[in-house]
């Protein structure tokens, strides 16, 4: 392993607690240089950068979750140490920088002991030094760098201050003509406590060493200045200084956990999050949508009404419309999500819901997750890897998909629009919210149903466990979290975009072919009439309708026919795909403003083949709506689930358990709707 | 022997060991729980649980379960 640096490019591992800045770092280092990769064999995500080039530091920069010790308590913790020491396909790290929080110095000390111990080459970045300096309290990092002998710099990721000398320390590091990569070996640390006691006695005797006061110093800009004039403090009342609890945290804590006012707050803070989802997205949407209906529409009149101009207007255009009209709505709960966290909020809500889900077999810890859940089950189900305990993980998982994910919207919100009366369109919201409600029920009863039969179905028993630090709330930096959601929504697009996109290009194929130019008789008809002729008969005698045929048995209990059906299974490759398939089938040939109206009014028109009745009506609508509140019914999220669990069984059971559930009560209501006599 | 799930609001404790035989004992250590530390019991969620200390100044929410097997003077 004794590579020199010359013949490869060094790699860079950032490690670092949980709440120390580890992140912040890595962006700023890498500016929007990386990419989140799968770990080999394990799949689980971790940032692979480069240096941003005003640093002129060629190497590469890794980045994964955050970890308390090298004695790991999750899945992500696993991970991070796993690569930590040897990384399939880079190899150990030439040098690690840890990020340490100044202000937690003798909590976060202990893992830079253990990396020492396990003979990392290591730079200190210390970070939070102003929280520290607040409580007029300095480190001495000449001190701490001897104690470790390794470099120690203050820094400050979010406004970049002590990078430029972090970047010198390690050019100097690499330059030494002596470099090595070292030799690191993963030390069996033992499961005796008493080591661990004794490690912490030798960080508190460190921690004295190197914590100064500012008090009796005029406060002074220059720091290096001010260094020499510091005296080293003896005294244990530094020391309780220290370990003060920032008193503005304490303060909004009375409020924000206090155990009336607390879940005030809280469900304050959710319902605004899900109405401004719904309210701030709406109008974007309604944007791309428009947008791409025309564009669709201008296309097909540019290129001609012949194939060509049906697979540009039709397939690549509609499709890549599909992918990109619930991008407003991801961006917006990213975005929320970003602030809560940067402010400290989120950690408090895990903490609030923890024993409510702990009674349903979840964690405080699966908050986070299914609160993604409502953008996309993808990124929920991975950000579960933080849950410890491997029963909890996994049956949170198995839920997430019943959050009423972004995708399902543009279903939602087509088919509302279908049963709201045109002067009423305000009711959309209402009843939008409930089938957000509705579908937060359903989740709870399922995982207690669930929870309750686990012995047969999840087979896992592990200590559960809750464990979290609440840290110290800030103002949040709306660029960087802006920053990291259009990251985040990059990395999904890509990641989605070319399933969906691919998906729509096969179903237009499915339903245009074989009979891509079938003979009509054009006697007596004007251009519109033989055109819209082409495009039924096309249809009709397409593979989708042959597909949808077999399947016709099974839509007509629900009362619906093979088109929705063909739909229903387009939607697998993303539930969204429901509506341009539906726009496909009932052939949006109109000249309406926007994709949605037209859809609408080509579903009103639209009638059973063989009984002539309506097909759309208030009880199938309502139907259909159940049916996506509860079915599986996206690949992606599968190829996920198994990925995650580690396995087919949790993946297979959430398609027969959420798809079955989703036919039985969706042949329950429009039947039972339909008893009632509503049509 | 008392337990920081027996702190009252706002009671300063110095923790005495930690009970070895509980599976969280590990990592509650490793957080920053040691024997000698000061504790306090700053907030609690909705039925007592979880319930937040302050350690080593920041907060920690742990179980009541958790807390229990922190032995304190």
């Amino acid at each position: 392993m004794n590579q020199s640096t010359t013949a490869r490019i060094p790699l860079i591992t950032l490690v670092g607690p949980p709440n120390s800045g580890k992140t912040t770092l890595f962006n700023y280092l890498s500016g929007n240089n990386f990419k989140t990769v799968n770990y080999p064999g394990a799949t689980v995500e971790y940032s692979l950068g480069k240096f941003q080039l005003k640093f002129s530091l060629e190497a590469n920069l890794l980045d994964s979750p955050g970890i308390v010790s090298l004695f790991p308590n999750s899945p992500d913790e696993e991970v991070s140490v796993k690569s930590l020491f040897s990384h399939p396909e880079l190899g150990s790290p030439d040098l690690v920088i840890i990020t340490v929080d100044a202000s937690q110095l003798s909590r976060h000390l202990l893992l830079v002991k253990q990396l020492k111990e396990s003979n990392f080459r290591i730079v200190i970045a210390l970070t939070m030094v102003d929280i520290l300096q607040r409580k007029k309290l300095d480190i001495n990092t000449k001190k701490l760098g001897e104690l470790f002998s390794c470099d120690v710099i203050k820094i400050d990721g979010r406004s970049g201050r002590g990078v430029r000398t972090l970047i010198s320390t390690i050019e100097n590091i690499f330059s030494t003509e002596k470099f090595k990569v070292p030799e690191t070996t993963r030390a069996n640390f033992s499961n005796d406590t008493n080591d661990l006691i004794e490690t912490f006695k030798e960080i508190e005797m460190i921690e004295s060493k190197v914590l100064i006061s500012l008090d009796d110093i005029p406060q002074t800009p220059n720091i290096s200045k001010a260094n020499k004039q510091l005296r080293i403090l003896i005294d244990p009342k530094s020391k309780i200084e220290c370990y003060k609890i920032d008193a503005r945290t304490l303060k909004i804590d009375k409020i924000l956990l206090h155990r009336i006012w607390g879940l005030v707050v809280f469900f304050a803070v959710m319902t605004l999050t899900f109405t401004s989802i719904f309210w701030l997205a709406e109008p974007l949407i309604s944007l791309v949508d428009t947008f791409f209906g025309m564009l669709s529409n201008e296309s097909l009149k540019l290129l001609g009404y012949g194939w060509f101009g049906d697979l540009v207007a039709n397939g690549i255009i509609s499709g890549t419309g599909s992918i990109l009209v619930f991008v407003p709505q991801i961006i917006i709960l990213f975005l929320i999500l970003g602030l809560l966290e940067d402010t400290g909020y989120l950690a408090r809500g895990a903490m609030l819901i923890d024993k409510p889900l702990s009674k349903i077999g979840l964690n405080g810890k699966s908050f986070v997750p299914m609160l993604s859940g409502f953008a996309c089950a993808i990124p929920a189900i991975l950000a579960a890897r933080t849950i410890p305990n491997r029963r909890e993980r996994l049956l949170t998982i198995f839920i997430i998909p019943l959050m009423s994910c972004s995708a399902r919207l543009p279903v939602y919100a087509l088919l509302l629009a279908f049963i709201l009366p045109a002067d009423r369109s305000w009711l959309g919201g209402f009843l939008l919210a409930s089938i957000y409600i509705f579908s937060i029920i359903s989740s709870v009863i399922i995982a207690s149903i669930i929870n309750k039969m686990r012995h047969k179905l999840i087979k896992e028993e592990d200590n559960s466990s809750f464990i979290l630090e609440l840290p110290a709330y800030r103002t949040p930096k709306f660029k960087v979290v802006l920053n990291n959601t259009i990251m985040s929504t990059k990395a999904y697009l890509k990641k989605a975009g070319p399933v969906i996109l691919t998906l729509s290009l096969l179903l237009w194929i499915l339903t245009s072919f074989p009979n891509i130019n079938p003979n009509i008789d054009k006697s007596g008809l004007n251009e519109e009439a033989v055109l819209s002729l082409t495009k039924a008969e096309r249809l009709s005698t397409s593979y989708a309708a042959d597909l949808g045929k077999i399947i016709q048995p099974v839509m007509t209990p629900i009362g619906m026919d093979w088109r929705v059906g063909v739909s229903l299974i387009a939607a697998f490759a993303a539930r969204e795909v429901f509506v341009s398939s539906l726009a496909l089938i009932f052939k949006v040939t109109t000249d309406e403003t926007t994709l949605q109206n037209s859809i609408v009014n080509s579903m009103r028109n639209a009638t059973v083949e063989e009984t002539g009745q309506k097909l759309f009506t208030t009880s199938t609508i309502i139907g259909l709506i159940i049916y996506f509140v509860f079915a599986m019914q996206c690949l992606s999220t599968i190829a996920v689930s198994r990925k995650e669990s580690g396995g087919w069984r949790i993946p297979i059971l959430q398609i027969i358990i959420f798809t079955s559930a989703a036919y039985i009560l969706t042949l329950i209501s429009v039947n039972g709707l339909r008893a009632l006599g509503l049509d | 022997m008392k337990t920081a799930s027996q702190l009252k609001f706002g009671e300063k404790v110095i923790i005495i060991n930690i009970d070895s035989s509980h599976p969280s004992s590990r990592r509650i250590l490793e957080i920053g729980f040691t024997p000698g530390q000061e504790i306090e019991l700053v907030n609690s969620s909705m039925f007592n649980d979880p319930l937040a200390f302050s350690i080593r100044g920041t907060l920690i929410a742990l179980r009541r379960n958790e807390a229990d097997c922190i032995k304190v003077e």
